[in-house]
């Protein structure tokens, strides 16, 4: 065990930091060779809303003026934040956090990581970890797709203009950011849905009633929702219709860390739950 | 062979441990002491055996005393499973792996750099003679060879207890008598080998001792033959002695208070004595042999075998006696 020894030392703060470091990339590497072989429907959900952009290339006369790089950047908008972020990416996280701990507890396996010498909460670092990876990379590439595709009936010089010496790549990277803080954030609610729930679907499916009634409700109740944080930081605002209630938006500052520490929380809750998870397959 | 240092106190220790599942009793009040060597956990289905390994591992929880394995709790995975292994009786494996890949993955997962888990796998896999399957999906495995590659991963980090959940289901008698040597070798090394069976001759071949449990509570505990000597009063040892004249033999036994019957063989070439004190029986039968000149062909007990000594406690309707 001379191997296993020397990574378990600790380190000066008295913590077996390089065997944990180990442990969380053995966890990762197990979990993407056998959990996300073949992700194709996550893969036809990341298309969605490129099917939407490539069937506005295809319609005569979708695009009214291609040198008008405003309406590209609204359409953009309006598909990223009313369909991408609310249904697809929500409905992804759903189906990968949710069934994290879930689905190896019907595949009656999880066992075989309970019964390895490491500390229960590094698992759900693990597994979490490993659904942020699939899910950002999965959806930031679309979003990066669906973004280049939203300008491409467009005049390529101005098109070019808008990257390059106006706000366009600001405007990615924006989403990217958007994208992965909707990873992080309904990634770690839905995660604790697995521990917190036999089934996590019916608690799902709720939330996703509560975000997508997020515009009708009172500024206090606003803040107790993750869309209310992830649209803040959308570079260009989505009208919500005559009825919605306004409210002002978080700054940056408020929005990218409030996010984070939900998830942290809710992180911390679930490792703490699967300290005293029992296995016992037979009730499920 | 390479014998196991002891770990902690060198024992695994129940005390008095219940373990419900909501109003459903799992076990109840067990206290035990398992020492190194195969312990054979033996009961019908349903009887407690899987919930007792489970508590012994961590995967469930006692709702009422405590566990220690070698000094250590369930409490710390991180110290627990480096000495511990577990083939649980579930036949489930993670997605999509080779027999090679899922004993190597969780070695990793141990801590295990690269090359050193590589090449214990390779002498788990070997160890259980599936050098030539490792690189195929173990979906594609057969019962017996699933069987041999949960059992290749419970022992691929050279625990010092082992524990085996009907680890013997599935196998051929070649495979079995193999896997018995196996774990032979591994309790001639110190290892604790625990293993659990509702087949009970299979228990009787291997175990060192036993614990016989029925409705969630151990009924028995000990070496085979010493639960069968603190049943003699209520159950009177049989034992079956084949000579050329056992009517003579027959004679002489009657005439000893603590021999309650004796029964002559169909043949007319065996006799079967019941009593209360097999050791007087056997002085008597040495010197009735030796003052008689009586030609023995075999002398046998008839039951001291787990399987009756079971029976004995339970009774037929599974009650304890």
């Amino acid at each position: 065990m001379s191997d296993i020894v020397s990574a378990a030392a600790p380190a000066r703060s008295g913590l077996p930091w390089a065997l944990w470091k180990a442990q969380l990339l053995a966890v990762l590497r197990l979990e993407l060779r056998k959990g996300f072989r073949r992700p194709w429907g996550l893969v036809l959900l990341a298309l969605a809303p490129i099917f939407i952009l490539v069937l506005r290339l295809l319609i005569p006369r979708a695009v009214d003026d291609p040198s008008d790089i405003a309406e590209a950047t609204t359409f953009f908008a309006g598909v990223y934040q009313a369909f991408s972020l609310r249904i697809v990416i929500f409905l992804a996280c759903v189906a990968v956090f949710g069934n994290l701990i879930r689905r190896e507890v019907l595949d009656r396996s999880l066992h075989y990581y309970f019964l390895s010498p490491m500390r229960r909460e590094l698992l759900v670092v693990g597994k979490y970890l490993t659904g942020l990876i699939v899910t950002f990379v999965l959806f930031g590439l679309a979003t990066v797709g669906a973004f280049f595709l939203a300008y491409l009936p467009h005049e390529s010089t101005a098109v070019q203009r808008f990257l390059f010496q106006g706000p366009g790549l600001g405007h990615l990277g924006a989403y990217l950011l958007v994208t992965f803080l909707a990873c992080v954030g309904y990634g770690a609610v839905f995660l604790a849905f697995g521990f917190f729930f036999k089934s996590p679907a019916l608690p799902a499916l709720a939330f996703f009633g509560w975000e997508g009634i997020h515009f009708l409700l009172p500024p206090l109740l606003k803040k107790f929702s993750v869309i209310h944080y992830l649209q803040s930081l959308c570079p260009v605002p989505l009208d919500e219709g005559p009825i919605a209630m306004l409210s002002d938006a978080p700054s940056p500052w408020v929005a990218i860390p409030g996010v984070i520490v939900m998830a942290a929380v809710l992180i911390a809750l679930s490792a703490w739950k699967i300290r005293t998870m029992e296995v016992s397959y037979e009730e499920e | 062979m390479t014998v196991k240092q002891p770990v902690g106190d060198g024992r695994i220790v129940f005390e008095n441990v219940s373990k419900f599942y909501g109003e459903v009793l799992g076990v109840n009040r067990v206290s035990l002491s398992v020492l190194p060597g195969i312990t054979g956990l033996v009961g019908p289905n349903g009887s407690g055996k899987t919930t007792l390994m489970n508590l012994t591992a961590g995967l469930l929880r006692p709702t009422r005393g405590r566990i220690s394995v070698l000094g250590m709790s369930a409490d710390r995975p991180e110290e627990l499973f480096r000495h511990v292994g577990y083939s649980t009786q579930y036949d489930a494996f993670p997605p999509g792996l080779t027999g090679y890949q899922f004993i190597e993955s969780f070695l990793r997962v141990h801590g295990f750099a690269a090359k050193e888990a590589e090449a214990m796998t390779w002498k788990a896999i070997e160890r259980v003679g599936l050098t030539e399957a490792a690189g195929r999906k173990v979906a594609g495995y057969s019962k017996g060879m699933r069987q041999r590659i949960k059992l290749a991963q419970a022992i691929s980090h050279q625990p010092s207890v082992l524990i085996l959940d009907e680890p013997l289901n599935g196998l051929d008698p070649m495979a079995r008598a193999e896997v018995i040597a196996l774990f032979r070798e591994l309790a001639d090394g110190g290892l604790h080998v625990l293993v659990s069976s509702h087949i009970l001759h299979e228990v009787d071949l291997i175990s060192d001792q036993v614990v016989l449990i029925n409705g969630g509570y151990v009924i028995a505990e000990g070496d085979i033959s010493g639960v069968r000597d603190e049943m003699e009063e209520e159950h009177p040892v049989q034992v079956l002695i084949r000579c050329d004249r056992p009517s003579l033999l027959a004679s002489r036994v009657f005439e000893q208070d603590h021999v309650v019957e004796a029964r002559l063989d169909d043949d007319g070439k065996g006799l079967l004595v019941r009593t209360r004190d097999a050791d007087s029986f056997h002085l008597l039968l040495n010197e009735v042999v030796l003052a008689n000149g009586l030609t023995i062909e075999g002398v046998a007990p008839a039951d001291s075998d787990v399987n009756a000594v079971y029976q004995y406690l339970i009774g037929s309707n599974g009650e304890k006696s």
